[in-house]
């Protein structure tokens, strides 16, 4: 995996690049926020570490931009400040996840391979399959314009599903998306999730929004429609 | 302590007591002189009388008077008229008397010496007021004649009293009238005067309560100092919060970047790297909450408007899914849209992010949060946030515990504890309440919170959508 660091404390990087390289990752640093803007947006990076409190772009306003130029890899927050306030903002910015200083190695790692796992296509923030409407930014979903109550695990399957309209997903795909850990899971979880979905979304079983093609996977039949946001 | 009385009522009284008192004296002034000129204009009337009687009246041989030149229809002649005389010679004989006098025992008073004048006041028997005027006078009659007599006249006051009377009331009247139409124009006045004074009061007041953050600029002359100075303080203070927070917050990141430095310094894992690890980590928490704490502004924030909980819990809400996404989490919210929190933004998005996060970290699956407002018709409405989740729950010994204010950190209970006495400490300096219950629904903790709310106004809600 290609990983962005933007920090601005020297040591502090050095000592993650260290880690993260250790781990088997290629790292990609950066010590202000201009510079990490500009790795952010040239390098095919596949998970950015960055902090808040940045020299001359705030890690906000990274985020932001690099979420305005359409990148989609998950996005870590790395944050001294940690009331609540500072990380919704950072979350809706579009940060995915935040760590608060000061962290343990270990933590940051999971939270990364979690990260990595969960990260798909935000270059929208509204999905539209009609009549299923996908919110990403307030991860909430609405049939026909009636809100849905999905757990997060069939919220992140719906919009994996979305993300990816008309193909064909595997099983296994959609494991790996909700799981942290690599080993073995039932798989029947996934058909019990997707029995549930199906259910939420269409108790009339009218619209049939998924679609299962035996032995292959999952498929969203809905047509995908933009909407200007 | 007794509060003095109000300066209205204080200017009215300083001047309605010297007012009526000059009123007083001005009656009494012009009752003096009308009486006074009344008086003249009796004395003149008498003395015309005596001239007109020394005209017609003739001494006759045997010394008696003859007044046969008195018209028969003057007052003189008839009974009792009112208006009275009688001539005397020096020796108290009476010469001759009105016929108006018949019968009525009217004493005209002492003799006067020849050339003298006297008037006097004489109230008969019946009551009647009687103004009596005597006069000296030598007689020449049949040349070398000389005879000394008194003439005396007396008129009947009854009238000249009546109109007095009246003059009188129709003063006490008049003034009294212009006092009470002077005092009550005086108070007018004085309540426009001071009613920029009321709506500073108001508008202090309402600063106070967050329903505005600057007072109004519309003041007459000598208040506009005092208001613009009001809100410099205010602008002051506003900023000074507000460097104070950012302060804290540098603090707070200068203290740990050099932690998480030390820490990833301290890969390898000895014995003794994992105690200066706990150490760090006891140091994080320790500024973590002493930070938070100070930071929590408790309602100080001056002239804040409401703040719009609907949207901040849909944020919270996002960000929650996706803090605990190791969790298949359904966190259900119902909040009335008109809910607002009176109070710092950040300290209500700090107490339903520990709530929230506590919840969603103990739930099994399912956390709900609802948020009412209470009271709305009141003065004084409050906000009722509600979280439920189906986890555990907090066993009731444990329940004091863990809102337990003022413990350091390290002592609280773990788990539920550091973000619930977060709660409670923000919650107290709200002048809140806070409830720990067991779920009826979703069977594990029940956190009830009150605050200081306000009904938001439909634009607001438009506008923060």
């Amino acid at each position: 995996m290609r990983i962005l660091v933007v920090e601005d404390e020297a040591a502090l990087l050095d000592s993650l690049k260290a880690d993260l390289s250790a781990a088997g990752h290629a790292v990609d640093t950066a010590t202000d926020g201009e510079e990490g803007l500009y790795a952010a947006l040239e390098f095919p990076i596949d998970v950015a570490i960055v902090d808040l409190g940045l020299p001359k772009l705030s890690g906000l306003e990274l985020i932001r931009r690099l979420r305005a130029a359409g990148k989609s890899y998950g996005v870590l927050v790395l944050t001294a400040r940690d009331r609540w306030q500072d990380k919704v903002e950072g979350l809706s910015a579009g940060a995915d996840d935040y760590v608060a200083k000061p962290f343990h190695i270990g933590e940051l790692q999971a939270r990364l391979s979690a990260l990595l796992r969960r990260s798909s296509g935000w270059t929208t923030p509204l999905l539209h399959c009609d009549p299923v409407v996908l919110d990403t930014r307030a991860q909430a979903v609405a049939v026909r314009g009636t809100p849905v109550e999905l757990t997060s695990f069939e919220y992140r399957l719906l919009e994996h599903l979305m993300l990816h309209a008309g193909e064909v997903i595997s099983k296994a795909e959609l494991t790996e998306k909700l799981y942290e850990q690599d080993f073995e899971r039932d798989s029947n979880v996934i058909e019990v999730l997707i029995a549930r979905l199906r259910r939420k979304l269409d108790p009339e079983d009218e619209i049939k929004p998924i679609e299962t093609l035996r032995g292959r996977g999952y498929r969203i039949t809905l047509p995908r429609s933009h909407v200007a946001s | 302590m007794a509060q003095p009385p109000s300066v209205r009522r204080q200017l009215i009284v300083a001047v309605a007591v010297p007012l009526v008192f000059s009123f007083a004296l001005t009656i009494l002034a012009l009752d003096n002189i009308f009486r006074q000129s009344a008086q003249q204009a009796l004395r003149a009337r008498l003395e015309e009388e005596i001239v007109a009687l020394v005209t017609a009246a003739e001494l006759l041989e045997d010394g008696r008077m003859d007044l046969h030149v008195l018209d028969p229809e003057s007052r003189l002649s008839r009974r009792r008229s009112g208006q009275y005389a009688m001539v005397r010679n020096t020796h108290g004989r009476i010469l001759w008397s009105s016929p108006s006098l018949a019968g009525l025992p009217l004493d005209f008073g002492p003799l006067v010496g020849t050339g003298n004048a006297i008037f006097r006041r004489k109230v008969l028997a019946d009551g009647a007021d009687l103004g009596v005027l005597s006069r000296g006078l030598e007689w020449d009659y049949a040349p070398g004649g000389r005879a000394d007599l008194v003439f005396s006249v007396a008129e009947n006051l009854a009238d000249q009293n009546a109109q007095l009377l009246r003059f009188r009331r129709q003063l006490i009247a008049w003034f009294g009238v212009l006092a009470v139409l002077l005092l009550g124009v005086l108070g007018e006045l004085l309540r426009r005067v001071l009613r920029p004074i009321r709506r500073l009061e108001v508008e202090i007041a309402e600063v106070d309560r967050g329903q505005r953050a600057q007072l109004g600029t519309a003041y007459p002359r000598e208040l506009a100092g005092v208001a613009r100075s009001l809100n410099v303080l205010l602008r002051s203070e506003q900023r000074r919060i507000v460097r104070y927070r950012d302060t804290l917050g540098n603090l707070a990141h200068s203290l740990k970047t050099p932690l998480a430095v030390m820490r990833a310094g301290l890969a390898g894992g000895t014995e003794q790297h994992g105690s200066v690890d706990r150490e760090i980590d006891h140091i994080a928490q320790i500024v973590d909450h002493h930070l938070k704490r100070a930071a929590t502004s408790g309602g100080a924030a001056v002239g804040q408007g409401a703040v719009p909980v609907a949207p901040l819990l849909a944020e919270l809400r996002a960000t929650m899914l996706k803090v605990h996404s190791a969790k298949d989490l359904a966190i259900e919210t119902e909040v009335a849209a008109r809910a607002g929190f009176l109070g710092d933004r950040g300290d209500i998005i700090e107490l339903l992010g520990n709530l929230l996060d506590n919840a969603c970290k103990w739930c099994s699956g399912k956390v709900r949060a609802e948020v009412q407002l209470l009271d709305e018709q009141t003065a004084q409405p409050r906000l009722l946030i509600r979280i439920e989740d189906d986890g555990p729950g907090i066993a009731p010994e444990d329940r004091g515990r863990v809102l337990a204010r003022g413990v350091r950190a390290d002592e609280r209970a773990p788990g539920h504890g550091l973000g619930l006495a977060m709660v409670a400490d923000t919650v107290a300096l709200y002048g809140g309440e806070v409830l720990i219950s067991e779920s009826a629904a979703l069977k594990g903790a029940r956190i009830e919170v009150t605050l200081p709310g306000r009904a938001l106004e439909t634009d607001v809600l438009k506008s923060g959508e």
